[in-house]
Order: C-alpha cells, then structure tokens, then sequence
C-alpha cells in the first residue's frame, strides 16, 4: 500500500488516458463483499426501485471479473483475511468502497474484539457513512467515485456554522451519560425461586422431584414457564438422559456458561424442551452445576441433545470450558486463529463504551486492532487427507462467493453427491454478548436490533421482552397491538427478504427483483414511524417510543392490500414455475426426527411437521386475541419450507389487517406507567424523557429468560443479572440461525452438489443472525 | 498486365443490387455545387482506373458484401455490441427496473457494451501461477476459429438471391461441425485454469454437451431430408420458403423446438446456465480469467448464439425473405435475415428473466430423454411430410 492513488494514477498515465478513464467510470462492476447487515441494503441499492445498473455498475460477485469492491459493514478477524485474499486476486486498476459506520471505525460494534477496520487492509476510495446505508448513500458513493475517476474533485458535504437559537439551553438538551454501575463482588444466582400462578408447574416439579431422585441438589421454580434444576457435575449426564428419555424434553434450546471469577467458578447451563409433548412447550427446564474455574472440564451432552454440539464448540472458544465427548474441543470452530483466547471471561476487558471523547483523548485499545498477517483460515489436514483416500473432491465454499453469503462450508465430493458439509460460521462474528456486558441495558436495544437487519423489530421485542419479564411490567394494550403489528410487518419483510436470495440462488433474478420491490413497501411504513429504514429501535421497554398515528395505520392498511397483488406476480413468475418446483421438490428433506433432534426452531420446524409456534404457544403481546393459524408442513423438503413461509406470510398479513382494525379503536398510552414513575407526562411520547426514565434500569436479582417468535424462528434471550449494576452481568442470545445452523447440515448431507443452494435459500441462513 | 476492365466487370456483375444508391446518385447530381463534385469524384480515375466507383463496386462484390456485411462480420460486430445491452434492457424491464442508462441518457444507456469492452481491455491480465500458462492463454483466443468460421456459410437472402459467402453442398455439416468443436475449447481453458469450480464447470460442459448435440444434429439432420440439400443457398428456395407458409417451423415444429432447446444449452443461457452457473461454480470454466480474456469468453457465447440463431433463421424462418422494401433491392433480404435473427436471439437471452436453473441431472434427462425422443420424432416426420408433399406434388 505505498501509494493509494496508484489505480486512479494508472487511468491518468499514457496517451489513452481519456477512454480508460471513461470507460472505467462507467464499468465499475462491484465484487460486493457482503460481511454484514449492510448487504441487505446492498440487495436494494441493485433491485427494482434503486437499480444500481443504471450506473453501468453489474453486480457480479466473482473477484477475478470485477474490478470494484463494496465492503459491507463489519469486518471481522476471520473476514478480514478474505477481504485481504479477494482484494489481491483482483485486477489492476481496482476501487473500494466501504459502506456502513462498522467499516469505518468500528461503528457500533467499535470496542469489538472480533474487528478490524478495512482501511488497514485495503486502500479505501470512499467511506459512505450510515447504520445500516441508506440505498442512495450507497449510490451516491458510486457516484463519488465516479467523480474521482474522472479527476473532479467535488466537496461532498459543505460544512457550515449554524448559530443556534437555543444555544443558552443546551447544557440541558445533552444528552446525560448515564454512569455505568459495576458491582465489585456480583452476586449471580441462576436460581431465584418466585412464586408464581402456574398450577401446572408444581405439578412438573413433584413429577421431576419423583423421577430425578437423588440426582439434583434442588429443584425451584424461577418464574412462570421457567424451572431450574441444580445437580452436580457428576450427574448431570444422568439427569439430561432421564429428562430426555422419561420425561419427553427432546431437545435444547439453549447452552450458557456464566462466569463468576471472585466465586472461582463456572455455572454451566442447558435449557431444555419439548417439542412432542403439547403441555410441555412452553416449558424451559434448566439444569446447572458449577465447576472450578481452574481446569473446567464437564461432560458434554452432544450425546443426549445433538442439538447443544455448535453451542458447545462456541462457548469452549469463549470461556475455555472442556466438554468432554465433543469432538471439537481445542479447535477453532466461530473465532479466527488470531482473535484473543477465551474473549469472554471477565479479566479480559474491552474498551468502556462510551460515546462522545474529549478531544486529545486518545481511547486505549486493548483489544487488538491490526490486521491479521496470514491469508488462510486453513482447512483441517486429516479431513482432507480422508477425503482424497476415498476418492472424493473437497470443494471448499465461502466466504467469499456469489452463492454462499459469509459462511464457508467444506464439501467432501464424490461424483455429484455430497458425502459430508463441514460449517464454519464466524465470519461475521461480532462479539454481541460480550459488547451488551458493557453498556446500559437500553443501550443494547439498537445493538441487537442488528442480529437481524431484515427482521429488526422482533429481534427488539425479544430482548425488550426480557427486560419487560425482569421488571414485571405489563404493557398497554394499545402499544401490544402495535407491537404486534410491527413484529409482523418485521416478519413478512424477512421472509421476502429470504425468499428473494431463495430465487437469486437458482438463478432467476426477477424474483429476487419481485422480493425486494415487496419490502421496499413494507420498509415505507417503518421509515414513517421511526425514520429508519431497517433499524427502527421503536420498542423500548414497557411500551413503544412514540404512539403511531391513524394515518400511518390507514397506510399500513393500504400497503397489506399493494402487497397482495405484487405477491401474485411473484408467485406467478416463480413460485409456480416449473424449473423451481423441480428443483425444490423432495430435496434436502429433513424428517420430523431429525428436526426434533437438531434443535431446529421456526417455520423450518413446522415444515416438517411440529407443531410449535411460540406465539401460540406462549401468546405474548397480541396474538392471543387474534384470529390466526400456524401454518405446518409434512414434506420437510425445500418446497415445504419455501411454500410454508408464504403461508405463512399470508397469515402475517391476516394478522396486520385485523390489528390495525382493533387497535384504531383503543385509544390509550402507549408506555406502562410502571416505568414511567415520576414522568407520567411521557406516556404518549418519550421524546425528552427518555435517559431519565430509561438511563438507570436496574433488573432484579437472578437469570431471566424469554423465548419469542423471531421470523427465522425461536429466539431466546438470558440475561443474568446481579441486582445492583445497570448493565447486564451476562447476556446469552441463542438466534435461530444459530440453532438451525446443525438441521442445516444434517439437510445437505447426501444431496446433489447444486442442491446445496436450493437447501440454503430454503432455511433463510442469514449469517449476522447466527453469527451473532 | 492485368485486365482491369476485365476485373471491375466480373465484379460489377456479381454485385448486390441496391436501387436506392442511384437513386440517391441521381439526387445528388441535380444539386448545383454538390451535384459537380460528385461527377467529378465518381469520374476521377488514375491509370484508366476509376477509383470511387471501383471502390463501391468492390465493397458491393458479393464474396466480399456477405462476409463483411450482411450477415458477416459487421452485423456480428453490431450484434455483440447491441445485444447484451438489449438484454440488459429488457430484462431490466422484466424486473421493473430500467437497466444500464446514464451512460448516455438520450439513447437510454446503448454504449454501454462499449464502455465495458474497454474497461476489460485496460484491465489486467492475471495468469495464476497453478494455471498451465500457454493453454490458459491460447485456449479463449483459438476459440474463435470454431466460431468465426461458420459465417462463411450463412445464407442471408431469400429464394434465387442467395446473399452468401461460400456455397457448397456440404455447408449445413460444416457448420455443425464447427459447432461443435466449440465445447472443446472451453473445456481445455477450464483445465488449463486448473482450479476446482472450473473443474466442475468443464465436467458439467461435457456432460451437457453430449447430452444436447445428438438431438441437435437429428434436428438438422430432419431439416435435412426435409428439403433434399445441405446447401445453405438451396436450403432456402428449396421447398419454396419465400411463402411463410412453408417456413421450416410450420412444415416440422418439433424440429423447431428441439434445435431452440438444444441452442439454449448449447449458448449456456438459463434454464440451462448450467456450467457456468455464478451462485454455484463461478463462472465454472471462466472463474479464472480476467480482463479482456474474460471479455472474449463472456462475448463469446453470444457470437456463438449468433450463429446458431442464424442458422435457426435459415432452416426455419426463411432465411431473409420476407416483403420486398422498395428501392432496397437485395439489401432488403439481408435485412430481414437481421431483423429476424435479432428476434431469435431476444427470446433466446430473455429466458434468463423467465425461468430459474436446471440442476445437471434433471438436464441431462431432458436432454436425452425429452429432446431426443422429440428429435427422432421430428425425422419421422420430415420424411412423412416429404412424402407427402411428393405424392401432392
């Protein structure tokens, strides 16, 4: 990198200066490197309604044919060797563009310790700001570099001096820093016993009383839904195995590890479930032991619950905790070889989030920052070395490539079946749980509003939810019904979203375009409620932030009704077409048993058969009073899954339409007063008031547990806290992506070598999400 | 001392006829300044030799005319240009969108080919280094014997005006011939890439290959018979196709059909875009180029396309007949071989906006399942309908 500018000095040089410059402003075909929330913006900025082709700019995705990279968003440890890699095997003269504030400096995820930052890696042309872009920023940058090529040297913003009318009050318009409280010595019970309504659980509790006998130290009911089992490392196996076979908990929904370092121990968690049984659903049994932090070694459970394998690997990476039985430990499987070891553990500190620095303050880094210096993440020898001895092709895919998003999956080939798929997830790691640990609680609403760009108001609810949980508040109803709503229209928007990479990856473009052209008008009403257009961060604990007007609603009604008729044409172009269903049909069939056994959660569930859907489940919010159905499957093959979240879509609009009719007729506030203590004149709109009612929450004592229907399935958040810091002692996210990665897998197995594609785009695999 | 006048007769007598030229001359003529110069300029002459007009006349020579103009290099040259662009446009369309356009705003983007030939002409040239270095190189450029070669044997005229190159009665097998050496090349460039999406790539060309060519040479094969010649200047008056009537696609549709299809997999367009499938193989064969070795293999399918919709228009379209353009004279015929090619090849790149990919497989069967049943079906039936046309006859 001794001369940034070398590729526009290239164009400058020799007597055919003009056209290679004319001709390079108008043929910048972007490699685009999706590595974040960013490419979903990416996908709009190059669909119907923005059409970045009218730049001359194509899309292609294969670095050796383009000559412009679009770096979206984030890019991790792991990434930032591809980046490095596909930026070399480019052509001169190339260009960069990075897009997102977490290609910058790190944006919200700045005190990551899983980042870099592109411009160490690569010479960057133009950095267009924004969190996530804006489709327009996206092209105007293109637009910017454009005007580089051709040697215009164009301000892109005029800064000026504003006088202020109000300059006198602006001590009291800042916005207060809240300070953060630690507590030095935290104490951290996973078991808070509470008395709850709940008939049914005393019962399961004498039931499990009777059946673990002798194998737990104490049984107690945490909350509604939620029992806790404390058993010792020992037996831990013994009581997983008795849950399992005695008493129908048939898979895991979550693996957690909470350290306690002035206790000198871990406390090793898994929640578990049951799909088979209807009473049980709703139900999240956690058994938990403690162990020494000094040599943490525990027997893994992978034998019991297939389901807990990735979670496992991932937290062995985290806190150094040796699941004996899993064959993974001591490799790398989510972080890059280079990030630091066991991130997690509370020693190792990242810098305070903080948000605006005195000037002459340099912020300490103690986290690493510098690019990586190797190229490779390698592939495992004896896997390949296994592969070649049964003359078989290992076909690595990812993360760099046009049809696979970031995650690499190492095939081993023979002749055009695929024998066995090896995952690796991680590329867009960024650290979540880690970075919550460090800020207020309301700080982590837009953070994990980022799991899913596409799906943001369900990831809000569900951590809001939480929060709700913890503090006991109950919501009004006028802000249920709207939360409802959103989380809907949030619901159809992921489900195009992922129908649409569904058809781009067969090929068809247009219904990629049809997908896209459909969000774009679901994304409209979202701008006019919070003026965001994927990261609204609307839902704030106990209500909404502002009410939403009946205009707004009469035009999400009107917009159910547009949806509707571009559907059709989708459906008719793709849904419907031959070559789609011949594709789809019978491939990558995933069997009630084996979906069970994974741990699948979500539409991918309900695809093959299971009928379980938190929302009906567990109702939450809304949906308990209104009228709809769970769509369910029997195939459980790539058709099943695709048709069934249409369905599913169909009942999403079902329940938008009959919300927006209830919820024009209450009229109320929209934030519980049980928040709002003193400034009860907030309950319409918390403009003003907002650090002061939210600044300081403080949960009570003990773990808290929420499970809500995300789009892409399940997700379910734990928060530990010790009841007297306001920022989270733990948080655990468990993001379906991440749980459905395993199902995933196991659906490749034994297909053809193009069904890969037809499988991926079935289970929606959105990588942020999983990656978390 | 070579016979001049005798040279410039041959030529002048073996010249395509165009009415509109005189009539343009004759216009010219009646302006009072301009009209001067013109007459001087056409009677200039050096050596007893008049230059301008020798010139006209030779660019007008037939050999020459059908080779470089219509339908020789030139309209190939004009069709790589305009075509993508033409894709891009109307599938843009398909997809509610607009396509390339602020390149140049008034003609709706239509450089835009341009601008991307130069971009790659400028750019660098990777060989890595686990490529074969010579093949890598040599492979994408011999290439374009296979695919050049074939327009000498395109017939663009109508009945008794045949606007072609070379006639011979071994035309139609030549061109086949050529057809399919072209897989050949593709599958050496991946193998010289040495990489394992073009490995994949090049084992799916083969395979595609086998499965597309047999129906395609029985559907020619059909034609064929159908018309009693090879000969791609007979081919055209032989069962009178000046009439639509007795266009090759009413007199056997299911030959049609199956030279469509088998063009489709053979140009690599979806739903059968399967070696070069980008989500799945990267471009499969091409995944290693760069620069303007990728910009020849990217353009050559379409050179490819070209010549297999040409031929597609002379077996079952008529070749260029179609109502005579006054003034036009022969010129008229070519026109409407372009005009109807062009129409070919539009509905040939618009499937890319219809229809999603084929798996390898389900492709293969069709091939030599569906296709190849149709393609033997559609020879019984040329016979039949020679027959019958004999005994009407």
């Amino acid at each position: 990198m001794e001369n940034p500018n070398e590729h526009i000095d290239f164009l400058e040089s020799g007597p055919l200066a003009p056209l290679k410059k004319w001709s390079a402003k108008w043929s910048l075909w972007p490699c685009h490197f999706i590595t974040s929330c960013c490419g979903v913006e990416l996908a709009h900025a190059f669909a119907c309604g923005y059409d970045g082709e009218r730049l001359g700019t194509l899309n292609l995705g294969i670095s050796r044919q383009s000559n412009f990279i679009i770096i979206e968003g984030t890019i991790t440890r792991k990434m930032a060797r591809a980046l490095k890699f596909v930026y070399g095997q480019m052509p001169d003269p190339k260009f960069v563009n990075v897009i997102g504030a977490c290609g910058e400096r790190g944006g919200i995820f700045w005190n990551s310790y899983n980042i870099t930052h592109p411009s160490d890696i690569v010479p960057v042309d133009f950095f267009i700001p924004g969190c996530p872009v804006t489709p327009e920023s996206l092209l105007r940058g293109v637009r910017a570099l454009q005007d580089k090529i051709m040697g215009v040297d164009k301000k892109t913003i005029e800064f000026k001096k504003v006088e202020l009318p109000f300059e006198e009050k602006l001590e009291e318009r800042m916005v207060p820093t809240s300070p953060k409280i630690y507590a030095p010595t935290p104490e951290i019970k996973v078991d808070v016993k509470r008395v709850v309504d709940w008939d049914f659980g005393k019962e399961l509790e004498h039931t499990l009383r009777k059946e673990l006998k002798g194998l737990f130290e104490s049984i107690t009911i945490t909350g509604t839904n939620t029992i806790a089992i404390r058993t010792t490392p020992e037996s831990l196996m013994e009581v997983a195995r008795k849950l399992k076979g005695q008493m129908n908990f048939d898979h895991v929904k979550s693996v957690n590890v909470i350290e306690v370092p002035h206790e000198r121990k871990y406390i090793v968690e898994y929640m578990a479930s049951s799909y088979s049984v209807e009473e049980l659903m709703p139900v999240l049994i956690t058994i938990f032991t403690e162990i020494g932090i000094k040599n943490p070694k525990i027997q893994s459970l992978m034998s019991v619950w297939e389901g807990a394998n990735y979670s496992e690997r991932e937290l062995h990476e985290f806190f150094g905790v040796w699941f004996e039985g899993n064959d993974w430990m001591g490799k790398k499987f989510l972080l890059a070889p280079d990030t630091p070891d066991l991130p997690l553990r509370k020693e190792f500190k990242i810098p305070e989030d903080r948000y605006v620095f005195e000037k002459d303050v340099e912020p300490e880094f103690m986290v690493p920052i510098e690019p990586p210096k190797d190229l490779y993440t390698p592939i495992w020898e004896e896997f390949i070395e296994e592969a070649y001895d049964s003359d078989e092709i290992v076909v690595p895919i990812g993360p760099h490539h046009p049809g696979s998003g970031h995650l690499r999956v190492t095939f081993r080939i023979k002749g055009d079946r695929i024998v066995d798929a090896l995952p690796e997830p991680g590329f867009v790691h960024r650290s979540m749980e880690k970075l919550a640990e460090n800020k207020l609680y309301i700080q982590n609403i837009p953070l994990f509003e980022r799991l899913a760009i596409n799906d943001p108001v369900n990831m809000n609810l569900a951590y809001v939810r939480t929060v709700e949980n913890a503090l006991g508040i109950e919501v009004p109803e006028r802000a249920q019904y709207l939360r409802t709503i959103l989380a809907e229209l949030s619901r159809i928007e992921a489900f195009y979203y992922d129908a649409g990479i569904f058809s781009l990856f067969f090929g068809h473009t247009t219904g990629f375009m049809y997908c896209m052209a459909i969000r774009e008008m679901i994304i409209e009403p979202l701008m006019h409620i919070s003026g965001s257009r994927c990261g609204p961060s609307f839902i704030v604990p106990g209500g909404l932030r502002r009410d939403i007007s009946d205009d707004v609603l009469g035009m999400i009604d009107n917009i159910t009704f547009a949806i509707h008729k571009r559907a059709k044409k989708f459906e008719s172009i793709f849904v419907t077409n031959p070559v789609t269903i011949a594709r789809a049909k019978g491939v990558g069939v995933l069997a009630k048993e084996d979906a069970i056994r994974c741990g699948m959660v979500g539409p991918f569930l309900r695809a093959s058969g299971v009928n379980y859907d938190v929302r009906k489940v567990a109702p939450y919010e809304a949906y308990d009073k209104l009228d709809w159905e769970v769509t369910t499957g029997d195939d459980g093959d790539c058709l099943g899954r695709f048709l069934g979240r249409l369905e599913e879509i169909r009942e999403s609009v079902k329940i938008v339409k009959q919300g927006v009719d209830v919820v024009k007729g209450i009229k109320g506030p929209i934030l519980s007063e049980d928040i709002l203590g003193e400034y009860k004149e907030a309950s319409s709109d918390i403009k003003g008031n907002f650090f002061r009612v939210f600044g300081n929450i403080v949960l009570p004592k003990g773990e808290w547990t929420t499970i809500t229907e995300a789009a892409r399935g399940t997700t379910l958040f734990t928060i530990n806290s010790d009841g007297e810091s306001n920022v989270p002692y733990r948080v655990r996210v468990m993001s379906p992506c991440w749980m459905n990665l395993k199902g995933f897998m196991e659906a490749v197995k034994g297909e053809r070598y193009a069904d890969f594609w037809a499988v991926y785009g079935s289970f929606g695999y959105f990588p942020p999400e999983a990656d978390r | 001392m070579i016979d001049i006048s005798g040279l410039i007769s041959t030529i002048m007598n073996n010249s395509v006829n165009i009415p509109l030229l005189y009539v343009i001359y004759e216009f010219l003529l009646k302006i009072p300044v301009l009209g001067g110069i013109v007459a001087f300029l056409l009677d200039f002459s050096i050596l007893g030799m008049p230059v301008v007009k020798s010139i006209i006349g030779f660019v007008l020579w037939k050999p020459f005319f059908t080779l470089i103009i219509i339908p020789g290099f030139a309209t190939l040259g004009t069709m790589l240009l305009v075509l993508p662009w033409l894709e891009r446009k109307l599938v843009g369309r398909m997809q509610w969108r607009v396509g390339p356009r602020e390149i140049e705003p008034y003609t709706r983007g239509s450089i835009q080919l341009l601008a991307d030939t130069f971009r790659f002409l400028f750019q660098e040239v990777i060989i890595h280094k686990d490529a074969h270095k010579h093949y890598f190189l040599q492979f994408p450029f011999l290439y374009f014997i296979p695919v050049l070669l074939p327009l000498l044997f395109i017939n663009a005229g109508a009945a008794g005006h045949p606007l072609v190159p070379i006639q011979t009665d071994y035309a139609l097998q030549i061109m086949i011939a050529l057809v399919s050496l072209m897989p050949v090349f593709i599958i050496g460039a991946a193998w010289a890439a040495n990489n394992r999406f073009s490995f994949i790539g090049a084992v799916r060309e083969a395979f595609m290959y086998f499965a597309y060519e047999i129906p395609f040479i029985i559907a020619v094969l059909a034609m064929i018979v159908l018309y009693g010649t090879s000969n791609t200047a007979e081919v055209i008056s032989g069962v009178n196709q000046s009439s639509w009537l007795n266009w090759g696609i009413i007199l056997n549709p299911f030959a049609a059909l199956t030279f469509f299809i088998a063009m489709a997999m053979a140009t690599s367009r979806l739903p059968f875009d399967i070696p070069e499938a980008d989500q799945e193989v990267a471009f499969g064969p091409f995944v290693e180029y760069t620069g303007i070795v990728f910009g020849l293999a990217y353009i050559m399918a379409y050179e490819k396309a070209y010549v297999l919709a040409a031929i597609m228009t002379m077996l079952f379209f008529g070749g260029g007949s179609g109502p005579v353009i006054p003034y036009l004279g022969e010129l008229s015929y070519g026109i409407w071989f372009v005009v109807k090619t062009l129409i070919i090849l539009l509905v040939l790149v618009n499937l890319r906006g219809v229809y999603p990919r084929y798996r390898i497989d389900q492709a293969l069967s069709i091939g030599w399942g569906a296709m190849l049943t149709l393609a033997l079906f559609a020879l019984v039936w040329s016979v039949v309908v020679v027959v019958v046309i004999g005994v009407i006859i």
